[in-house]
């Protein structure tokens, strides 16, 4: 990013018009690492493209900027900004919602008010063969692709999406599908109606969640060479989400939702989603490995955040040992460790196994495995192997919640995970029994006897924490808190399981299965029995050595 | 509070499996409450606003009792159209707030979130939704809605119109204050006078027209003058009082029932005591549940709200002879149309009318205009003479919590202003 380019964030932005003008025009598109500047002047609430967007501003890397009135935050954004007092030139292009004739009219004279306040900041002109030259074809990917949707994918977010996925990958969130460029401007007409004209061709887009009738957006995936879904929305942007809500009931299609904050942090923390979708996407590369050496057993290890776990399987595929031992300080170090324990509980040595996956959080930090394999595609599989019938996977973890739908042959058919936030996992529920001064094990024991029912209202970890002292405080039974708190988790997950389609049979797994009281609660939420297997906490570890066992 | 707890959760509970039984129980609770602000009016407050009370929940209960004759609205739809051709609206804000007053709230934000919808959304619009999905609200004529100032509206309206499956009509309003943004806006509203009359079957009748917006002028200007009569007089105020009167100020405008409601205010402004306590001008919507807002500011006569922008986002200055253009006028010289500086600076001459002594805030969970705006107003009001809280929270979600950090903030901003 530098200050000679003249920045936009919207495809309804007129760039041939500015270009026209002799500007650089540049999408802004980068993700920052942190919102530092931007939360000083405006709101942490705001979505995280527009907190983006004021940091890159605050940071003196954008000197000209050009905006559409895309949504409140984009607005919000311009008003900061002009009273920041950080730009050369800052323009707000007030486009309208429709393209109906009217609509193309004022927006033809939005085009001119732009012109005019541009031309005299540069003290150019209009320019009409740079403007003819500025109109270039948008280029797409061609053959079976899949696609990015929804809210705008900054740079990074979409170099790593392209990079997990087994597929070329075509660009069509917000600004990235613009089209204006398929059409070249008409010969002999004045600036007015040529400005008439390029009116039309911006609002006449695919239209974006903004514009009033959005039926035109049915083209992004009736495209018979689109092979999947990736749909992204940014936390605190709500446009998108309205979509999703109608894509997930009718697209025929693979379809994984993920929301960033728009930070290269939180991009990271998708990654395990994206090589999951991934997975499910070309399930057959996992069978075509070469033989190993050894005697034919077969490992897993699950590296999670709280406890790392693993299984042996023989060659006739029956689990030899199954152990769990806390995670430690670093994920490699626990995976050899637990390894170590498990061959000396099973008599074996480490070259007596042919094959090793690995899986969980910590799976990329251990080298040892023959190959990494996420969570979800393990436990799936494990589930499948304890039981057939399975069609719906409930894995409750330490750091998230995963919800993971299965075909009958064990594949993921669909899954989704819990946002970033500790709401409705195991940590949650470990903090929980901290305030109230208990072991899991009590609180598992004691949630089963109730008699008040009590709701904890927010599934903020923070808020519910006050929520859970004052009723200490008001010498509410430790039962019924517990119940509170139980039904706040189930509710979280059951939501989870909605989204997804869940359908019978289900299976809890994970370490939070052993929470009695907690599955209790999420049974009757659910209005379901939950199957609990002796081997809950050790399914995704299971499922890995299922795939290692694959390799030998 | 318990008997409003249960209520709920029956209501909540039959949602999930019999929604026909939820509505009715929804529409005999509030026939109830309709019943019980006759017979037990909140007497603390002046009879105007326990009248305006009294008219928020007859209108509430009209789209429950004869939802074919209501059209779903958002709160900066001109209604005098709805009103000509037999519509009721039925409104988001409204309805979203009186079905989580009625402690039924947290099933419908629920279920819109089970279906996909994002959980940022303002809940307003989410319990409405969900209220929707789950099969508790009735099946509307139509849906009327305007993209004015807050996005949510673009999203939801189309989503009802879809999931109730009725013809829908969007007012597309620009963001800059200009004559040919009115023409823009007014070809529009007769289109939507074309399209009520398609869907009723009656026609409009200009002269009814125009004598209802010299109505609602008449209304508009008696709240203007209320409000400036109120500057040194001690007029008590809950929560629910600036709130109704700011959707009474755009939704009933050009009924004789806010006409009537506006003239007893100002009978009644002039009979009150001398001001008293700390005066508080609001901006944005109020979290009428909050404990923390209600301690402080319910009913006190240490500290009391005197104003909240929601009742005066509409300007009296529109020329009644020319409905069509009168009513686009108020909408793209509505107060919260375009910049958030103009609406910084509306809230200060508003403040400064009632001579205010210190203004809020209000940042409502996901209403991002509201939130993009806030250290812009703090500057703003602040070099005005007015000191001025931002305080974050919710204004329908009861389980937004955060009440100890509200209660802490209100508490020292009061002490503060009391110094």
């Amino acid at each position: 990013m530098n200050g000679n380019k003249t920045y936009y964030v919207c495809k309804y932005t007129p760039v041939e018009l500015l270009a026209a003008f002799g500007a650089e025009c540049a999408n802004l598109n980068s993700m920052p690492r942190g919102f530092e500047l931007a939360d000083q002047i405006a709101h942490p609430n705001l979505c995280g493209f527009g907190k983006a967007l004021l940091q890159a501003v605050m940071e003196g890397r954008v000197r000209e900027l050009v905006l559409v009135n895309c949504c409140d935050t984009i607005r919000s954004v311009a008003d900061v900004l002009e009273d920041s007092g950080r730009l050369d030139f800052l323009y707000l292009v007030d486009a309208l919602h429709c393209d109906g004739v009217c609509s193309r009219e004022r927006m033809a004279a939005q085009l001119k008010g732009l012109a005019g306040a541009y031309g005299a900041y540069t003290g150019r002109s209009f320019d009409e063969t740079r403007f003819r030259a500025a109109f270039k074809a948008p280029e797409r990917v061609k053959g079976p692709h899949l696609s990015v949707m929804g809210a705008r994918m900054g740079t990074e977010l979409f170099e790593m999406v392209e990079n997990a996925m087994p597929l070329p990958v075509q660009n069509d969130s917000c600004v990235h599908n613009r089209s204006v460029g398929e059409m070249l401007p008409p010969e002999g007409l004045d600036f007015d109606a040529l400005m008439n004209w390029y009116a039309g061709e911006i609002l006449g887009q695919i239209p974006c969640m903004r514009m009033t009738d959005n039926t035109g957006r049915k083209r992004l995936y009736h495209d018979p060479d689109l092979k999947g879904i990736i749909y992204h929305t940014v936390k605190f942007c709500d446009f998108y989400s309205f979509e999703y809500a109608e894509l997930k009931d009718h697209a025929n299609l693979p379809l994984l939702k993920i929301e960033s904050d728009y930070t290269v942090q939180s991009s990271g923390q998708l990654l395990t989603r994206l090589e999951a979708f991934a997975e499910s996407l070309a399930p057959e590369e996992r069978k075509e490995r070469e033989k190993k050496m050894g005697k034919g057993y077969a490992a897993g290890i699950d590296s999670g955040s709280t406890s790392t776990d693993v299984v042996i399987l023989d060659p006739d595929g029956n689990v030899v040992t199954g152990i769990i031992l806390p995670t430690g300080a670093g994920a490699a170090l626990g995976a050899e460790r637990a390894l170590e324990e498990a061959l000396r509980q099973s008599g074996l040595k480490r070259d007596d196994i042919s094959a090793m996956v690995t899986t969980g959080y910590g799976r990329s930090a251990i080298h040892e495995g023959d190959k990494s394999i996420t969570e979800i595609t393990c436990h799936a599989r494990g589930a499948h192997y304890l039981d057939p019938s399975v069609r719906t996977v409930i894995d409750i973890g330490g750091q998230d919640s995963k919800v993971i739908r299965l075909d009958e042959n064990g594949a993921v058919a669909n899954f989704v995970m819990n946002d970033k936030c500790a709401a409705g996992t195991g940590r949650f529920l470990e903090m929980m029994a901290r305030t109230m001064e208990m072991s899991l094990e009590q609180m598992s024991e004691i949630g089963l006897s109730w008699r008040e029912d009590i709701t904890i209202s927010s599934m903020c970890t923070v808020f519910a924490e006050s929520e859970v002292v004052s009723l200490i405080a008001q010498n509410k039974p430790a039962g019924d808190i517990i119940h509170g708190l139980n039904k706040a988790v189930a509710s979280k997950t059951a939501s989870l399981a909605k989204r997804v389609g869940g359908e019978e049979t289900y299976m809890m797994t994970g370490g939070v299965s052993k929470n009695k009281g907690l599955v209790k609660t999420l049974e009757e939420t659910l209005g379901t029995k939950l199957a609990v297997s002796e081997m809950a906490q050790l399914c995704g570890a299971l499922g890995a050595a299922l795939f290692a066992a694959d390799m030998v | 509070m318990q008997i409003y707890e249960t209520f709920g959760n029956y209501v909540d509970q039959w949602s999930r499996t019999d929604p026909q039984r939820a509505r009715w129980l929804l529409k005999t609770g509030w026939e109830v409450q309709d019943i019980r602000y006759r017979v037990l009016p909140q007497r603390e407050l002046m009879p105007a606003d326990r009248y305006l009370a009294r008219v928020m929940m007859d209108r509430m209960l009209q789209p429950l009792k004869r939802p074919e004759q209501s059209a779903v609205v958002s709160i900066f739809t001109p209604c005098e159209l709805l009103q000509e051709v037999g519509l009721s609206p039925y409104n988001v804000e409204g309805f979203s707030s009186y079905i989580s007053a009625s402690c039924a709230g947290q099933g419908c934000l629920q279920q819109a979130e089970n279906s996909g919808i994002s959980e940022t959304l303002c809940s307003y619009h989410k319990t409405f939704i969900g209220a929707a999905e789950r099969g508790l609200l009735p099946k509307p004529r139509c849906v009327v809605y305007t993209n004015l100032t807050c996005d949510a509206n673009l999203v939801t309206f189309r989503h009802l119109a879809q999931l109730f499956d009725v013809p829908s009509f969007a007012i597309d309003v620009p963001m800059q204050q200009n004559e040919e943004n009115v023409e823009y806006v007014a070809g529009q509203l007769r289109e939507m006078a074309a399209f009520l009359e398609k869907c009723t079957g009656t026609a409009v009748d200009e002269a009814r027209l125009k004598e209802r917006m010299r109505r609602s002028r008449r209304t508009l200007e008696n709240y203007e003058r209320f409000q400036e009569l109120r500057m040194d007089r001690y007029v008590p105020s809950d929560l629910v009082t600036p709130m109704f009167a700011g959707i009474a100020n755009q939704l009933f405008l050009g009924t004789k029932e806010q006409e009537a409601y506006t003239e007893m205010l100002l009978r009644e402004v002039r009979r009150a005591e001398p001001a008293a306590g700390k005066r508080i001008y609001w901006m944005h919507t109020i979290p009428f549940w909050s404990e923390a807002v209600k301690k402080e500011l319910s009913l006190q006569r240490s500290a009391q709200i005197v104003g909240c922008e929601m009742s005066e986002f509409c300007s009296s200055d529109f020329e009644p002879e020319h409905p069509y253009e009168a009513m686009a006028k108020r909408m793209v010289y509505n107060g919260i149309n375009g910049s958030v500086i103009r609406r910084i600076e509306r809230g200060i001459e508003s403040a400064k009318r009632v001579r205010a002594d210190g203004a809020v805030w209000f940042c409502h969970w996901g209403c991002k205009h509201t939130l993009g705006g806030a250290q812009l107003a703090k500057k703003r009001f602040e070099a005005a003479g007015i000191p001025l809280l931002i305080l974050d929270g919710d204004g329908c979600d009861q389980s937004h919590g955060g009440e100890g950090q509200t209660s802490t903030r209100l508490g020292a901003f009061l002490e503060m202003l009391q110094a």
